[in-house]
């Protein structure tokens, strides 16, 4: 194996221009087993024009992913749009009939669908906001020295592999008028905060807000934990020498350090909240009088139970172009950050 | 990443972290109490009487080891093809991917369930899986491409000097590289489709064909209000979950959190 490496490596060198052999030159001294990166880069350009002949093409190897993805979400894209100008009950036998752009008109008129829009955008700064500061504080307590920290790390990252679809009947149950959290109260002799939780606008969202955090801050703290993990103890050490204490370490050095992790963790809550169905369907079920209404849980109720399923499309599609925004217009703001 | 000089710091943040800790264990604990909550673990023997447990688990295992499955077939071989391999428009191809990562389940509700009312695969557990594993594998290809560019060029084309072709190169040499990532391939599919809720209960209206996911209706519907019975319900359908998670904990920890760096 070593020697054809080897063999490899002076065959490619005979090809280069001369920067890029000297380059190679002068790396060769720190590690001769390495090959330095222009040289790589090279060979690499070089298996792309002959590559052809070496392996053949690639295209058979991403073509099972390929099928099963414009099979399943592009054709599913492609009649959402088409759907979306009907005036259809979703039966096949039934007739449909094509209104255009009708469906989007209702559709910017329609108060249920701003009030969805807007529960996503107060969601997502909400949940993202708690569970940043929740998890990124949490990492940083685990980061020092701290007894039992493999069981504080279970328990709040066990909420992450179970089912939102499970988890919500015991919110349900919890938060119920004659729940276990009003029960708790009265014998506290705390009975007059005691309210039934998942009936009033307010509080039916705050609930759905807290299981979505309850569940997502195990991820959002491994993450952080991970980037800690990746901070030079000089750069700490350093601060505290010039007198920076705990907190201003924390704030001023390691806060900016994770900036990336905390741009990632934005991206994923944008989508995510968009995303969002399960907990707010089957701990509300989108209720009481649309208090937690989402884009996903108006799309099922106006497709299952009003059967509309024309204005269901168009609801999807707005969603769809929603997502995809927002997942450029995230990942755009990760490039530029890393770019400064 | 705090220094601690006294002892009255250490405990104060011993405290802060149990403080922090102890809301993300109730819910678990007020689940498990409030099962056995009235006649204690005959609320479980109830659960188990209806005989409807095993058939949700049976068809959660095929749902998520069938999604695995294709997962994995298509995530490596796609990852090995835009990593290594020379593709007319590749950049075409992987935008495609990139952009079908964004799109929300609720956008393929209608058209997936139109087409499997036409194609008379309502109720069938593939009309679940095929979706869950199209809505999983741009994902995962992203995750892998970026791992198998990791694997020296120059390994490969040690084999393809000694002899082998390009699949034997991908299998002898490629894939035995690619183990890590592929557990975590593995553990999202594994997570993403057991716990999977939207696709199932619109597609699958026969109990003979539900998932575990929906077991908690089923008792709301069978049993009005009683809620020993759905909190005993969710108690045996997360412990699958939890086990696996306490014995493959790190993997877990790299698969999700691998999952999250996009």
């Amino acid at each position: 194996m070593r020697s054809s490496d080897e063999a490899i490596i002076v065959g490619g060198r005979s090809n280069l221009p001369v920067a890029a052999s000297r380059s190679t030159i002068d790396s060769a001294d720190e590690d001769a087993t390495i090959i330095p990166p222009p040289l790589r880069k090279r060979r690499a350009g070089r298996t792309n024009g002959k590559g052809r002949n070496l392996y053949g093409s690639g295209l058979p190897w991403i073509l099972p992913a390929l099928v099963l993805v414009i099979g399943m979400i592009y054709f599913s894209i492609g009649y959402t749009g088409w759907m979306s100008m009907l005036d259809w009950s979703g039966f096949i036998l039934s007739p449909s009939e094509f209104v255009g752009p009708e469906n989007y008109a209702r559709m910017v008129q329609d108060e249920v669908f701003w009030r969805a829009m807007w529960h996503t955008a107060i969601f997502f700064v909400v949940t993202f906001t708690v569970q940043t500061a929740i998890s990124f504080t949490f990492a940083a307590i685990m980061h020092s020295q701290i007894h039992l920290a493999t069981v504080y790390k279970v328990v709040i990252f066990v909420p992450n592999v179970l089912a939102p679809a499970i988890m919500a009947p015991v919110f349900r149950v919890i938060f119920d008028a004659n729940g276990s959290l009003n029960g708790v109260l009265e014998t506290m002799g705390l009975g007059s905060l005691a309210r039934p939780w998942l009936a009033e606008d307010f509080t039916a969202m705050a609930v759905v807000m807290l299981v979505t955090i309850w569940q997502w801050t195990g991820l959002s703290f491994i993450l952080f934990y991970a980037a800690m993990s990746q901070i030079d103890p000089q750069i700490l050490e350093a601060a505290r020498i010039d007198g920076a204490g705990n907190l201003r370490t924390l704030w001023s050095i390691i806060w900016p350090l994770c900036r990336g992790t905390t741009i990632a963790l934005a991206t994923l809550g944008v989508i995510g909240s968009l995303k969002t169905f399960d907990v707010p369907w089957l701990i509300a079920n989108g209720g009481p009088n649309h208090a937690t209404e989402f884009l996903g849980t108006y799309i099922y109720q106006t497709m299952v139970e009003q059967k509309e399923f024309g204005y269901a499309a168009a609801i999807s599609v707005a969603l769809l172009v929603l997502a995809i925004v927002g997942g450029l217009l995230t990942r755009l703001g990760n490039r530029q950050s890393e770019g400064t | 990443m705090f220094e601690i000089r006294t002892l009255r710091s250490r405990i104060g943040l011993q405290v802060l972290a149990t403080l922090i800790a102890i809301p993300y264990l109730l819910p678990l604990l007020a689940m498990v109490q409030g099962s056995l909550a009235g006649r204690g673990f005959d609320n479980y023997v109830k659960v188990f009487d209806t005989g409807v447990v095993p058939t949700y688990f049976r068809n959660s295992i095929i749902v998520a080891g069938c999604a695995i499955v294709i997962v994995y077939a298509c995530t490596m071989l796609a990852a090995f093809g835009f990593a290594k391999l020379r593709i007319r428009g590749k950049e075409v191809w992987f935008w495609m991917l990139l952009i079908a990562l964004t799109v929300p389940e609720a956008v393929l509700l209608t058209p997936l369930f139109v087409t499997a009312s036409t194609f008379d695969l309502y109720n069938e557990l593939v009309a679940v899986i095929l979706p869950l594993a199209a809505l999983q594998v741009p994902f995962t290809v992203l995750l892998a491409r970026s791992f198998f560019a990791g694997v020296p060029t120059e390994l490969m084309e040690a084999g393809r000097i000694d002899g082998a072709n390009v699949v034997r190169v991908f299998w002898h040499i490629v894939l035995p590289l690619t183990r890590p990532i592929a557990g975590a391939v593995v553990i999202l599919t594994l997570i993403n489709s057991w716990n999977a809720y939207l696709l199932p209960m619109l597609m699958l209206n026969d109990p003979n064909k539900q998932v575990v996911t929906l077991l908690p209706q089923y008792f709301l519907g069978q049993y009005t209000n009683d809620q020993t019975g759905i909190l005993a319900a969710a108690v045996i359908t997360s412990i699958p979950m939890i086990l696996a998670y306490l014995l493959l904990q790190r993997t877990f920890e790299r698969g999700l959190s691998a999952g999250a760096l996009k």
